[in-house]
């Protein structure tokens, strides 16, 4: 995870700018902070980033934007032209603004304002003067990345349902403060005595103001509660209603017997509630925010190449057009540029490269697409354009088939009965059953029947929690904003119910464990020494785009690399160049070493080469003028934290699997290196995710650690899946948690603080139901004092906010 | 008494007042951004353009 050099905020990979300032290679989390930076330098004052040594920290490349997949969500505002658009690439309030005054200041853009916790932003501009590829170009042109955003029906819904629960929230806490002035007035009349006219006509306004606490604001509970009781199951709602409703009925008695009311009770319990409700809706909106800008948007389009005239000359002259995915069938040809995603399925006819489908298959090397080699949709093509024939569409697509499988298993997951409405459930027919007996026994001792039924009433006043609605919602906003804060994205409270059984977690190799790129693990110079071949390796190598290429380049950053001459690169096979006059060769053993030169490998180095390659690694030569000159052996390694993060796991009483596509050599080793025991190896997605089925099976719970798309289906078969922030789309949708940074240790965090976020919630529960219960006794003998109710109601609920304060782990 | 109920009324109206404001505020969706304006501040352009901003926002 790299560090912006100038805010210091951690920040994935693949939003890294990179930059060059005084000869030194500086990396920004944004444009604004590159900015910045070069501004501070320039003004002489980069003695800041000397001095703020103990400075903790505080808050994309330029791609070809197609603004053909924007115009469907382009409307007409009057005269102008709107869109809805999702930037990618903001980081901090700077960006914002940034992004804001450039676009105001365009010719022609009328109106542009970026919302900062969603990332959209919304542009209008006069048609006249400008279009969408303009804006976009310059928004393109500052750094950022644009996306289509369509508004979907279920995002208007959640919208209007959070403003609503936010307005009925509202309406409750205005009308219960104004309520409890005249509560505290009563309460003032109770001991120093009041004017009997005064009492009333405090009675008369509490009344007035708690009915729309009851019947406006706690609606919900109402509505909720009526369908318990017609089922006959005594959910939350129910004991909400039966403890505001009886205090309200039992009050507007009192008023009229001359006696205490009890409105505030009323009217507490549905604010706090509304309160706890409302926090639990702003964590995991924040969770599901932070995840939106996560998820990438899968291609919508494909370059279609219209056919008619075939052979070499036909696919290069042929025309290109943009075409939605969906309208594809097979037998028709896309062509894929370096870097983009394969839309379908197909088989390759023209064109070679390398495919990255470590997503789909776990394979952590490369696999060279030559003509007549099968394509996945979903792959990621490295280098070389190719143009392919589709022969799987919508379903069959192996992509499509993973999604379906991973729906089905979303499908099938049971959903977590919440512990607070288990006990819930116990405590309702219990206080029920407390308060008939209370009837029955002053009914039999001949207290009269009013008197009977107001003391059993007074028990379901005195028994309702008020904090009971904040005792779930307060330790998850605490115990999520903590994980949040340390990078760990928890997606909803039922995760950490389930998250806090755990005791077995299952981790992918390529990608998870390892770094999911090659990095070179091994050199050798042969009749020169290992640096020289290593430098003479990489200034051939920097002209390449090949991974196995970049991984030799990355070794030797600080050396100073020669000038190559007469470069050029067989695709599949390695490159070749001049350097002093002398011919170098990298590539693999054929190309650098043709046969007749085959016999510079003695027994030795065979030995090792084959070695290298059973356990993962790839072995590249190095020939110089058609002489063995050395060997190097590039391999996907282990995270540096990898080995750290399972001995963590293992204080922890946790055990770990390791589970992957790849071969069972490749896997031992990785295995080995990082310490864990137990290895499944060749496993396609579907058997990944029964093997976790199986586990399930044999009584364990386990968590499911993956990123790629082969990933999905298991991550949604675990108890609790945790994708890696640099996961792909799919995987992060299954999740039930996100690692915002590639820490493995996040794992260990995210297990310990589920159990006690878990423990705090029982604890939480304990305490909200605590003072009302011992305070039951007092009912029932028909002594409840409005002190009392008054006393349990403010002591449950500091105790509740007070004990979820400690809802953070210690280190 | 009658300055009792008559402060109590003026009470009930400045509650009443405040809740409008919240109706009003919500339903107007003050509250759908809370992040960005605390960042307002920090930006400073020349006024001319500040006042086109305004306009803007208005539009």
């Amino acid at each position: 995870m790299p560090r912006c050099d100038h805010c210091l905020i951690e920040f994935p990979e693949r939003e890294a700018v990179h930059d060059e300032v005084k000869g030194e290679e500086k990396v920004f989390c944004c444009h604004g902070c590159q900015g910045v930076y070069r501004l501070i330098n320039d003004e002489g004052l980069d003695d800041f980033y000397k001095r703020r040594k103990d400075w903790v920290p505080g808050p994309a490349a330029k791609v070809a934007i197609d603004s053909a997949a924007f115009s469907g969500s382009l409307r007409p505002a009057g005269d102008d032209i709107e869109v809805d658009i999702i930037l990618d690439g903001i980081r901090c309030a700077s960006c914002v603004w940034l992004n804001e005054r450039v676009l105001q200041k365009t010719g022609g853009v009328t109106f542009a304002q970026v919302n900062y916790a969603t990332h959209r932003a919304r542009i209008r501009w006069d048609p006249r003067k400008t279009g969408l590829d303009a804006v976009l170009h310059r928004i393109t042109s500052i750094g950022y990345t644009p996306k289509p955003f369509v508004a979907g029906a279920f995002e208007e819904e959640q919208k209007k349902a959070s403003r609503d629960l936010l307005i009925r929230f509202g309406t409750a806490s205005f009308f219960s403060m104004q309520q409890m002035i005249y509560s505290a007035a009563l309460y003032a009349g109770y001991f120093q005595g009041i004017e009997a006219g005064l009492k009333d006509l405090f009675h008369w306004i509490s009344l007035a103001l708690t009915t729309p606490v009851l019947f406006y604001a706690g609606w919900p509970f109402l509505k909720g509660a009526l369908r318990g009781i017609r089922h006959f199951t005594f959910n939350m709602d129910v004991l909400i209603i039966a403890g505001a409703g009886s205090a309200y009925v039992y009050s507007i008695y009192q008023m009229f017997a001359g006696g205490e009311v009890y409105f505030d009770t009323s009217a507490m319990i549905i604010t706090l509630i509304l309160l706890g409700r409302f926090i639990e809706a702003g964590a995991k909106r924040k969770a599901s925010e932070a995840l939106t800008r996560l998820l990438s948007l899968a291609p919508r389009e494909a370059r279609k190449v219209v056919a008619g005239i075939t052979g070499e000359a036909g696919y290069h002259d042929a025309e290109r057009v943009m075409t939605l995915v969906s309208a594809m069938r097979p037998g028709d040809l896309i062509e894929v540029l370096p870097g983009e995603k394969v839309p379908l399925d197909g088989i390759v006819r023209h064109g070679a490269s390398e495919a990255d489908e470590s997503m789909l298959t776990g394979e952590s090397h490369p696999v060279s697409k030559t003509a007549g080699a099968e394509v996945f949709g979903g792959t990621v093509n490295l280098y070389g354009a190719f143009i392919y024939e589709v022969t799987r569409i919508g379903n069959e697509t192996v992509l499509a088939r993973i999604i379906k499988a991973v729906e089905d298993a979303q499908a099938r997951r049971a959903p977590v009965q919440a512990f607070a409405d288990k006990v819930v459930g116990i405590f309702v027919p219990l206080v029920l059953l407390i308060s008939f007996c209370t009837a029955t026994y002053w009914w039999l001792t001949g207290a009269g029947a009013s008197v009977a039924v107001m003391n059993a009433v007074s028990v379901l006043v005195i028994a309702c929690p008020c904090a009971l609605g904040l005792a779930t919602p307060l330790a998850i906003l605490i115990g999520t904003s903590y994980g949040a804060s340390k990078g760990v994205l928890i997606k909803g409270g039922d995760v950490i119910e389930r998250a806090r059984k755990i005791d077995l977690v299952v981790f992918d190799k390529t990608g998870t464990i390892t770094l999911g790129k090659p990095a070179l693990v091994h050199y050798r110079g042969i009749g020169m020494t290992d640096s020289k071949a290593l430098a003479l390796a990489a200034s051939l190598e920097r002209y390449s785009e090949h991974s196995l290429g970049k991984a030799i380049v990355d070794a030797v950053r600080g050396i100073d690399l020669e000038e190559a001459a007469g470069f050029s690169a067989v695709p599949g096979k390695g490159i070749q160049g001049t350097i002093d006059g002398k011919q170098l060769v990298v590539g693999n053993r054929e190309f650098a070493l043709p046969a007749t030169t085959g016999s510079d490998m003695d027994d030795e180095l065979t030995r090792d080469a084959l070695n290298r390659e059973t356990a993962g690694a790839t072995v590249v030569y190095l020939s110089c003028n058609g002489k063995l000159a050395g060997i190097f052996a590039v391999s996907d390694v282990p995270r540096s934290e990898a080995r750290e993060a399972m001995e963590m796991l293992a204080r922890d009483g946790l055990d770990a699997v390791m589970i992957t596509g790849d071969a069972q050599a490749t896997a031992d080793a990785i295995a080995h290196a990082v310490g864990i025991g137990q290895v499944k190896a060749k496993r396609t997605p579907l058997e990944k995710a029964a093997d976790l089925k199986a586990f399930r099976d044999a009584g364990r719970s386990c968590a499911m650690v993956g990123d790629g798309i082969n990933d999905a289906p298991a991550l949604v078969e675990a108890e609790v899946g945790i994708a890696m922030g640099r996961a792909t789309d799919i995987a992060l949708e299954s999740a039930d948690m996100v690692l915002m940074r590639s820490d493995l240790r996040l794992v260990s965090l995210a297990v310990r603080l589920a159990k006690r976020t878990y423990n705090v919630i029982k604890q939480n529960l304990f305490w909200a139901f605590f003072y009302n219960v011992v305070t039951i006794p007092l009912a029932v003998m028909g002594i409840l004092h409005p002190i009392v109710a008054a006393a349990a109601m403010a002591l449950s609920s500091l105790s509740v906010v007070g004990n979820s304060l400690r809802a953070k782990v210690r280190q | 008494m009658s300055s009792l109920v008559s402060l109590i009324l003026l009470s009930l109206c400045l509650g009443f007042a405040a809740w409008f404001l919240f109706l009003w505020a919500a339903k107007s969706g003050q509250f759908d951004d809370a992040e960005r304006p605390k960042y307002r501040m920090l930006d400073d352009d020349d006024e001319e353009s500040d006042k086109k901003d305004d306009q803007k926002r208005k539009t």
